[in-house]
């Protein structure tokens, strides 16, 4: 049974704007959990609130009203700290001090003695292919390289969460496949619960497991990927010879939605009793099924439908916690 | 221990890393330098046989003993010492706050299991131990020149160390308190300069007080002399220090009123940054 390691429950968050007395608000009550060995992808358009949900997680900021808790401990406790490791977007690592330095520095403040601080960092820079320049000054690192050693402050500590704003900004397709090795690596081998926050979709469908989608400050959708992009209702039906008008408009007549895709049909039904019901008019008819699949959005579709949406309800997929 | 050791090194790299501490060393040195050069005493058989300054003979009162002219002298200079090295400490320092309160550099600082005033408060020491190294190299400098000079060991000396250090640690905190607010390197500097003026203007509050119409206007000065530190009086603390009782005058009677007011404004203003430090968000 694997632990949770984030809490998030009625989380609200409102800023008093710079004039005036009006609030703006930027979480409305947001639900979410981490489980150990979890990738979760937090998503949603800008503004949406996700990096105030990760800057409440770490005490950067404090919420109006809900609670965040890592590892049992709430976040206005910095020992709530101890095992996170965080990489914030367009951090800046002191251009003054060589990698070796900075994660010495930093390696202390997360109470590491000098023995783990230098093991891990050789280890760590190794890893993410930037050891020969361990005693350069980060002022003359390229921004993916800098983004790889802020992955490895964030690593230093062998930490238990990760909260990950944009890791891979900046970072090739090659850094990319890298960090993402690492990352599932680490959740794999030692329960490694890790949060990503990241516009690049295919990115984070590629990496997490589980995703929440934000949108106006709430939860739009939540679940695992499988379960988001999997659209139960829409199907493709490849027939052995091309459907002709009249079984196009029979299925249309039953309430079903077609379209004809270079020879293929692509159905919406209600359910799979509708479905079938189609198949039988195809087959009664004298046509044969070659083929018969539900069609799998990607995690884009549903992000773009779920952003597009005017009522949050309207998009809900099967499947989806709402 | 570690939180704050890994302060210390932070500190002391970008100061080496941004030229301050170079900067600051150098400044001194050449003040060292200049000292070295311009003073030039004969003595003979442990007797002032003459002295120059910057190259031209001093008139000397042959009744002045070497060690009274050494302390007459340690104890004037404490009080450029006082002024220079206040000034040098503010300037190389004020950055601290405002450097960490950077966006995407103070995520880093605060994302450690550490809280938020242990880490302003290994700050301020960071700062204090590189103001306290420069000013132990200027007096110590200045104290081992005239040493060699004069072959005479006046260790009262080192008295105005420590209480330049406690205006120093003063300012630090108001420094802070401005930096934590503002997140402006300027503005805490200008600001620091300003209290230590403004402190050395209230020392004539009583002058200031009697020149006022209003009564309450009159209150408010006095108020105000009782708030701020005492950098006019300090100044005065250092010389007598160094004296040592010596020097005979009215103007340098100490009492424990200044040091005790300057001390609870710093301290005030030390936890009200780091209370503000702690609620602020980012």
């Amino acid at each position: 049974m694997t632990q949770t390691v984030i809490e998030v429950s009625g989380l609200k968050k409102q800023y008093r704007s710079a004039v005036g007395r009006s609030r703006i608000t930027a979480l409305d009550g947001i639900d979410f959990t981490v489980r150990e060995g979890e990738l979760f992808g937090l998503l949603g358009p800008n503004g949406a609130g996700k990096t105030t949900a990760v800057k409440i997680l770490l005490d950067l900021t404090r919420p109006t009203a809900g609670e965040a808790r890592i590892n049992g401990l709430s976040a206005g406790n910095p020992e709530s700290r101890r095992r996170v490791g965080y990489l914030p977007e367009g951090h800046k690592i002191p251009g003054y001090l060589t990698a070796r330095q900075a994660l010495g520095i930093f390696g202390k403040m997360s109470g590491l003695d000098d023995v783990t601080i230098k093991r891990r960092s050789l280890e760590l820079l190794e890893k993410l292919r930037i050891a020969q320049w361990i005693d350069v000054r980060v002022k003359k690192y390229s921004k993916g390289m800098t983004q790889r050693l802020g992955l490895a402050i964030a690593l230093l500590h062998s930490p238990h969460v990760l909260l990950l704003d944009e890791p891979t900004d900046g970072v090739d397709p090659v850094g990319r496949r890298e960090i993402r090795d690492i990352l599932q690596a680490e959740a794999a081998a030692n329960g490694t619960a890790v949060l990503l926050n990241s516009h690049l979709l295919s990115e984070i469908e590629l990496t997490c497991n589980h995703v929440a989608v934000l949108r106006n400050g709430k939860v739009a959708a939540a679940g695992s990927i499988e379960e988001l992009t999997r659209r139960a209702a829409k199907y493709k039906m490849v027939p052995a010879a091309p459907v002709d008008d009249a079984l196009v408009a029979s299925f249309r007549e039953s309430g079903a939605g077609v379209e004809r895709v270079n020879g293929h049909v692509l159905l919406t039904v209600d359910d799979v009793t509708h479905l079938n019901a189609l198949v039988d008019k195809l087959r009664a008819g004298g046509g044969l099924l070659t083929e018969l699949s539900p069609v799998r959005s990607t995690l884009e579709d549903v992000f773009v439908d779920l952003v597009r949406a005017v009522d949050p309800g309207a998009q809900q997929s099967e499947g989806a916690l709402l | 221990m570690k939180v704050l050791m890994a302060n210390i090194e932070d500190v002391m790299r970008e100061a080496a890393a941004r030229w301050t501490l170079v900067a600051y060393f150098f400044l001194s040195t050449i003040f060292i330098i200049i000292f070295a050069s311009a003073i030039n005493l004969d003595i003979v058989d442990g007797a002032l046989a003459g002295a120059k300054l910057f190259g031209k003979q001093v008139e000397m009162n042959s009744s002045i003993s070497i060690e009274k002219l050494v302390m007459g002298f340690e104890s004037g200079f404490s009080g450029v010492l006082y002024v220079l090295c206040t000034f040098l400490a503010i300037f190389a320092t004020a950055h601290l706050v405002p450097r960490m309160q950077e966006k995407g550099t103070i995520d880093l600082y605060l994302s450690r299991p550490v809280s938020r005033v242990k880490l302003i408060l290994s700050r301020y020491v960071a700062g204090l131990i590189l103001a306290g190294s420069n000013v132990l190299y200027l007096i110590g400098s200045i104290w081992m020149i005239v040493a060699w000079k004069t072959h005479v060991f006046h260790p009262r000396f080192f008295l105005a160390g420590v209480v330049i250090l406690f205006l120093i640690a003063t300012l630090l905190a108001f420094a802070f308190l401005i930096g934590v607010i503002t997140s402006s390197t300027a503005v805490s500097i200008m600001a620091t300069y300003g209290v230590f003026f403004f402190g050395v203007m209230l020392a004539g509050h009583a002058r200031i007080e009697a020149a006022l119409s209003k009564e309450w206007q009159a209150f408010a000065i006095k108020m105000l002399y009782w708030i701020m530190p005492k950098t006019a009086e300090l100044a005065t603390a250092v010389v007598a220090y160094v004296a040592g009782g010596e020097i005979h005058n009215e103007m340098l009677t100490i009492t424990p009123a200044p040091f005790v007011s300057t001390a609870v404004f710093g301290l005030v203003c030390l936890v009200l940054a780091s209370w503000l430090f702690q609620r602020k968000e980012f």
